[in-house]
């Protein structure tokens, strides 16, 4: 649905020049939540905003439901916009308008009559949830109520693609929840396809189904929202997932002496992820029966990545030097998100 | 006081309010576009065109800078062809408008300043064309700063208008000068003055009426 192929854009200013986008491809389908991570100046914006051409790529292509976005002529452009909605952080709403009147704007924009304006903004009063809020204007509202507005806006001409740059950063988590299932409800209701921007990993765990992490104007990480959270490649997406599933060790072993390799007599700590049905599978028991190891859990925890059951257990595996290794290579193979920790001298929790 | 001069002072309010209404009408429909055009043109805006830009600023403050009683004098051969004469209050109606029109420029530029910028991305995500975006986004979420520019231009257009009865103009001023002034008589002179005041009070009242009813935020 949305193709972003080598995407470069370069910002001029008066201290010298800026490249927000160094090379950035996507490629996000029909009907999916796509996430775009990253922090604070990493061209998220930049990279969104090219999607509708608010901002112009310095090169690149830009592909949305088929039709090059870069080379179109302004007025094509602007009747193509009409079929990519859009909101913001800011939800930029026009406060000299109702709520009834901002959602009918851009079918205003169109040149609809006052009769088919009725017919469409009605029901996305009614899906928004605020129909009793039709005569009030923007600054009667709370901020979550005037982000279903700027959704209700968004979806008024019926647009393929949604656009949502850090939609909801100024809002309280509660709101945010709220707001992330109506999104989430619009996209199964309409197969709209949804781009999020976003510096929040909770974002993407509640309602993404793919992600890319950019850093520095490249995307250093794509895919599957499970994979990322499973096997995370770079200290980047580590530190995100951190920020929502917590990677401390218990306060025992803080500050022990691990050592990246087994060393004779030590004990290996790992923390394992568990996604969908391979969280039900006996696979502690197994490790057990099967290695003669012993399977110490320190730490469990059990989370959704939007509909899919995600767990994490940190555990420590004592045991026969060679049991212990034949157990991690056990676990490496059955397709485990899998994290060595380090290995811990045997008696270091004794004496620590 | 007689019966005659009260007509006379009546008369008079007649021909300020006239001048200042025609003169503000003017002003108004000639500098909300100026104003439009000074925010649009400039860099980074919807309408970039520095040139343009460059150029109406400059006119528009040299027409500024100038000391309207100059401008008055300086323009009356222009007024000549406007107005088919240089005395009377559509002469004065002349000097009255070319003043204002930049005024109102730079007020209504100053109001088109303060809309969000980001008002006008989401309008153009919706696919607003510039003069949409002109016409239904930042004329009306700018409205009630310029209708308090305005109040204040119109303001400004009854003191000129007082300015502009120096060189016969008519009106309040004309009438404060030829009698108050020249015939020595207090109560005119005291009368105009009043009159003048209230009606500056019933401009600035009306128009914070105004510009707030039309304040959503
Ligand atoms: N209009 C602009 N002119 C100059 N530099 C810009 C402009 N817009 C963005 N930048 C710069 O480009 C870089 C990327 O900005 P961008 O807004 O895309 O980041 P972001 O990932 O959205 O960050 P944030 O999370 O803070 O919104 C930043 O260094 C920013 O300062
Ligand atoms: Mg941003």
């Amino acid at each position: 649905m949305i193709e972003l192929k080598n995407l470069h854009k370069t910002y001029h200013g008066e201290n010298g020049s800026l490249d927000a986008l160094r090379g950035v491809s996507i490629h996000v389908q029909e009907g999916e939540i796509f996430g775009v991570i990253g922090k604070s100046g990493a061209g998220k914006s930049t990279l969104i905003r090219c999607i509708n051409m608010l901002e112009r790529p310095g090169s690149g292509s830009v592909i949305v439901d088929g039709e090059e976005l870069t080379t179109m002529p302004e007025r094509q452009l602007r009747e193509m916009r009409k079929r990519i909605g859009m909101i913001f952080q800011h939800f930029n709403l026009l406060s000299s308008r109702t709520v009834y009147d901002n959602i009918a704007f851009p079918l205003e924009l169109a040149g609809q009559s006052a009769a088919e304006i009725a017919a469409a903004v009605n029901p996305l009063l009614d899906l928004v949830g605020l129909a009793d809020k039709r005569n009030q204007y923007p600054a009667q509202l709370s901020g979550g109520q005037k982000q279903r507005v700027g959704i209700a806006r968004a979806l008024a001409n019926r647009p393929k693609v949604l656009l949502c740059d850090e939609a909801t950063s100024a809002l309280d988590p509660q709101t945010t929840h709220s707001i992330l299932e109506l999104l989430r409800d619009i996209n199964q209701k309409l197969g709209l396809t949804i781009v999020i921007i976003t510096h929040e990993m909770q974002v993407i765990k509640e309602i993404c189904d793919r992600v890319a992490v950019m850093e520095n104007g490249l995307v250093i990480e794509e895919g599957s929202v499970i994979d990322l959270f499973v096997r995370p490649q770079t200290p980047t997406t580590k530190e995100f997932i951190r920020t929502i599933v917590s990677h401390d060790l218990p306060d025992v072993f803080a500050g022990l002496p691990f050592t990246d390799t087994p060393q004779p007599g030590s004990n290996l700590m790992l923390r394992l992820s568990f996604i969908g049905s391979s969280a039900n599978e006996p696979v502690i028991a197994g490790l057990i029966r099967r290695f003669n190891v012993d399977v110490n859990i320190l730490f469990g925890n059990i989370d959704h990545l939007k509909n899919t059951p995600f767990g994490t257990l940190l555990v420590e595996v004592s045991g026969d030097d060679a049991a212990i290794q034949s157990a991690l290579q056990y676990l490496q193979e059955i397709e485990l998100g899998i994290e060595v920790i380090g290995y811990v001298a045997r008696n270091a929790r004794a004496t620590a | 006081m007689s019966q005659e001069m009260l007509a006379l002072l009546l008369e008079a309010l007649g021909e300020t309010l006239y001048m200042v209404a025609v003169s503000a009408g003017i002003a108004t429909v000639l500098g909300v576009p100026l104003g439009v055009i000074l925010v649009s043109t400039s860099r980074g805006h919807i309408l970039q065109n520095l040139w343009l830009n460059r150029i109406l600023g400059y006119i528009a403050n040299a027409t500024r800078s100038t000391p309207f009683i100059i401008l008055m004098v300086a323009i009356i051969p222009l007024t000549r062809v406007l107005a088919g004469t240089s005395i009377g209050t559509n002469a004065a109606i002349v000097p009255l408008s070319i003043a204002a029109i930049p005024f109102v420029g730079r007020v209504v530029e100053s109001a088109l300043r303060e809309v969000d910028y980001g008002l006008i991305e989401a309008a153009q995500a919706m696919g607003a064309s510039p003069m949409q975006i002109i016409r239904r986004v930042l004329l009306p979420e700018a409205m009630p700063s310029i209708v308090l520019g305005l109040t204040l231009a119109v303001i400004s257009l009854i003191g000129y208008s007082a300015m502009a009865g120096a060189i016969g103009g008519g009106g309040l001023g004309d009438l404060a000068i030829r009698f108050g002034y020249q015939r020595f008589r207090v109560d005119v002179m005291i009368s105009t003055v009043v009159i003048l005041i209230a009606l500056v009070q019933l401009v600035q009242s009306a128009g914070d009426l105004l510009s707030r009813r039309l304040n959503k935020k």
